[in-house]
């Protein structure tokens, strides 16, 4: 038995010798960035061991660290397997931490009608006596079913239709005895969901998965009003940053899979707590839920193989609406309530995407309107006077930070936007902490000034033989912080390698608006407006973001930026189930674009990775 | 460097990307009677060169080698035709894919372009490539095969397609590489294949050596 005490955390975790050090921090629940899911590939694991007996030193450190970590003591957590029983000291320096990041719940609003996928059903019944045995169940049936008749025939929920299992029956007998024979029964299509008091409110709870990040929202399913709003890190983040790694452990390790679904569900219990706390509500009064998601986050949190999404064609177990019983998911709702998830798209085109889209209005507006998600994946979809394109392109995670020397995600401390002014660099950090690394607004925009400065050529190349580019061999940075103003002591810089990998994201999104746009015989100059949802998609600069190319020149106007969209679509599918036939007629109109094996994709590419407004030849 | 003023122009349009410039400076090239082959080896394959030492010195990055590959390809493509006339020999055939179940395009292009503009005939098949395929270029004639995978989850169809050429009885007269982001040397030996190749530049090195030019 071998104790792990990983620092400045704090955290002590009990390991076996022969698990690695990030085996024994995902056991515990400390949280260290590893994008590769562990595979000795992207180097973000590095911590300090300071005391204890690890494996030595392997072939993968020695290739993926430098000389000057290797000396300072520097390991990948992932590599570092324990070799013996007693105390181990971890030190994981800030960088590595996957810190919970600012998340993004807030969005715009279209207004809807309150006419959600439950029925409420207000019941009486006459008391029992000696001559009246019935049931419960069938004494409340009986009285409402003449009068229910006349109304719901139409639709074939008359009371005599309906059908309740025992969890749901369960709570009859005394609320009937404790409201004076009155009760308020919550239906979905025929299902008995839940028995409320008389006054009773029914509530309903949405939540968009994100790879990255959750958003949560409570609601009051008879006004529609948000009672409870809260965002989280996807729990999921400790086993792998992005889809793939998560994808790889569920496909690879045996128990993968359930480790992935049960850590998800852990994390919305939470936020259904958090969000019922806020509204002094009682979690099993939640008698609909809803959750969007791409195709992986989708899958894994219904426990779904994942093996056919992890390799091309990608093919999903399922493109179509679900709708299972959340319960026996393991969510602390009614024990009746379904959970509904909307139709996948194609590819990594998911459910979240199509809640964009419902929640943005996209698919109805007049002209040309172009909307995108922009993540790690970013999801595009072209309305072409009412033909819909969309497509996902691989942008990479440099948006939300990784890859960056000096990324960081949006946390405290990171610098969000950066400008030029008399004859220098200003910033701003989030809750203006004194900064240590930049988040993906602030990477955009550090780019951007540069590049208007001349420090930095449309292809990427920093200007040689000026004074503040400093080079030391072939590398070459600028200083954005020197280290006595930066919140770790070390200086905060924006480097060739860092701008690269900005050039290479932000090329994949315009080679894929590009291709759209060419696909419906327009031009980039006819798109009438621009939406963009999503966390980064939000807080960018937008004269920036045009400024290196990423979006077309168009005038500011044009753009919107609307927040999460795919949160609030989430919340549209709750209030009004019109929303889910919507979106079930939306993926059959939507004309998916596979870009990665598009003829022109390459060239649009290289093309697109030059800074500058407009790329194109 | 070359003498003449407009294959040094031409030598370096291309390395600064300006493939519009390279063209046109191809084209009055040719219009003053210049030799195709000559405009080749001292303008294209002689910019791509510098741009791959540029690479491998830190100097450039993948973008200014994608967009210096993409103005050497415009111009090579006026040329491709004028070569075939004059039977000049490309110094190999090599077929060039990422793995089935794989769909990642730009670093294998890359490789494709680069290995191009050092003078190799490329057959790119493309993403999501079968073992069939790779095996009837084979038979086509590619005396190199070059893998790419970018996924942990696809890697393994490298060595699927490796043990499909032992099957058809052509790996003697094969030669294979393979590279991308999760595959590594120890890699590269473990599933049998005779080179590895960490990026584009390392690829056109890798290519000479393994033919032995």
């Amino acid at each position: 038995m071998t104790e792990v005490v990983f620092q400045p955390v704090g955290k002590r975790v009990t390991a076996q010798p022969g698990d690695s050090l990030l085996i024994a921090a995902q056991a515990g629940g400390v949280g260290i960035s590893a994008v590769c899911g562990g595979l000795g590939i992207c180097a973000d694991c590095q911590v300090r061991v300071l005391q204890g007996a690890v494996s030595p030193l392997n072939d993968s450190e020695r290739d993926r660290l430098s000389d000057a970590d290797i000396a300072g003591g520097i390991r990948l957590a992932c590599q570092a397997v324990i070799a013996g029983d007693g105390v181990i000291v971890v030190d994981i320096p800030a960088e590595s931490l996957s810190a919970p990041q600012r998340s993004q719940v807030e969005g715009e609003e279209i207004p809807l009608p309150v006419e959600p996928a439950i029925r409420i059903h207000d019941l009486s019944a006459i008391p029992p006596s000696v001559d009246d045995l019935r049931g419960d169940w069938e004494r409340v049936r009986w009285e409402n079913e003449r009068v229910r008749w006349e109304n719901e025939r139409a639709q074939g929920l008359t009371p005599s239709g309906w059908r309740i299992t025992a969890p749901v029956l369960a709570d009859l007998p005394g609320i009937l005895r404790q409201h004076d024979w009155h009760a308020r029964l919550i239906t979905n299509e025929s299902d008995a969901v839940r028995w409320l008091p008389p006054d009773g409110v029914p509530l309903g709870f949405a939540v968009d998965v994100g790879t990255t990040g959750l958003a949560a929202y409570l609601v009051d399913l008879q006004t529609g009003h948000t009672l409870g709003i809260t965002g989280a890190t996807n729990p999921q983040i400790v086993y792998g940053e992005d889809v793939m790694a998560r994808l790889t452990l569920a496909v690879h390790d045996p128990e993968g899979r359930a480790r992935l679904q049960t850590t998800i569900l852990d994390g919305l219990n939470d936020l259904l707590h958090t969000v019922c706390d806020q509204a002094g509500a009682h979690s099993e009064d939640v008698v609909d839920v809803v959750a969007v998601g791409n195709t992986a986050m989708h899958h894994l949190l219904l426990g779904l193989p994942v093996e056919q999404l992890g390799a091309a064609p990608y093919v999903p177990a399922i493109s179509s609406a679900v709708r299972t019983p959340a319960r026996a998911l393991g969510l602390d709702v009614a024990p009746g309530a379904w959970l509904y998830l909307p139709p996948n798209v194609a590819g990594f085109v998911g459910a979240d995407h199509v809640a964009m889209l419902l929640a943005t209005a996209t698919p109805d507006r007049p002209g040309v309107t172009l909307s995108l998600d922009i993540g790690t994946n970013t999801e595009v979809t072209l309305n072409a006077h009412g033909r819909l394109w969309c497509c996902s392109t691989a942008s990479g995670p440099a948006f939300e930070g990784a890859h960056i020397r000096d990324g960081m995600r949006a946390a405290g401390g990171a610098i969000e936007r950066l400008m030029w002014q008399n004859n220098g660099l200003r910033w701003a950090t989030i809750n203006n902490l004194p900064p240590v690394g930049l988040c993906g607004s602030g990477i955009l925009d550090a780019v951007a000034v540069l590049r208007g400065a001349g420090l930095i050529s449309p292809t990427g190349a920093m200007r040689r033989g000026h004074p503040d580019i400093r080079r030391e061999g072939h590398r070459s940075w600028y200083e954005i912080v020197p280290a006595h103003q930066a919140g770790h002591g070390r200086a905060v810089t924006i480097s060739r390698a860092d701008v690269n990998e900005v050039q290479l994201a932000k090329a994949a999104i315009r080679a894929g608006i590009k291709l759209l746009v060419e696909r419906a015989g327009l031009s980039e100059q006819d798109i009438d407006r621009v939406i963009v949802a999503g966390a980064f998609g939000n807080y960018i600069d937008l004269a920036n973001a045009v400024a290196i190319g990423l979006f077309p020149p168009l005038p500011p106007e044009h753009f919107h930026q609307v927040g999460n969209a795919a949160g609030i679509g989430a919340k549209r599918l709750l209030i009004n189930a019109g929303e889910r036939q919507r979106a079930d007629a939306l993926v059959r109109q939507l004309d998916y674009i596979e870009l990665t094996n598009h003829p022109d994709f390459s060239d649009r590419f290289a093309q697109a990775v030059r800074l500058e407004p407009e790329p194109w030849e | 460097m070359s003498d003449n003023v407009l294959i040094n122009q031409i030598r370096e349009a291309v390395i600064d990307g300006q493939a519009k410039v390279a063209v046109a400076k191809v084209e009055e090239a040719l219009a003053e009677g210049l030799n195709p082959e000559v405009i080749l080896h001292d303008g294209l394959i002689s910019a791509m060169t510098e741009v791959g030492q540029l690479f491998e010195d830190g100097e450039f990055f993948v973008p200014e080698m994608l967009i210096a590959a993409r103005a050497m390809k415009g111009a090579l493509e006026l040329l491709k035709p004028l070569l075939v006339d004059q039977g000049v020999e490309p110094l190999g055939k090599i077929a060039i894919g990422t793995v089935k179940g794989d769909l990642h395009d730009i670093g294998k292009s890359l490789v494709a372009m680069m290995l191009e503009g050092a003078g190799f005939e490329v057959a790119d098949l493309g993403v999501d490539v079968s073992p069939e395929k790779f095996i009837a270029e084979v038979k086509n004639g590619a005396q190199i095969v070059a893998m790419s995978a970018l996924l942990t989850t696809t890697m393994p169809n490298m060595k699927t397609t490796i043990d499909a050429i032992v099957e058809a009885g052509l790996r003697s007269q094969t030669v294979i590489m393979v590279g991308g982001a999760p595959v590594t040397q120890a890699y590269a030996e473990q599933i049998g294949a005779d080179g590895y190749a960490s990026d584009a530049s390392a690829a056109v090195r890798k290519a000479h050596e393994l033919i032995g030019q």
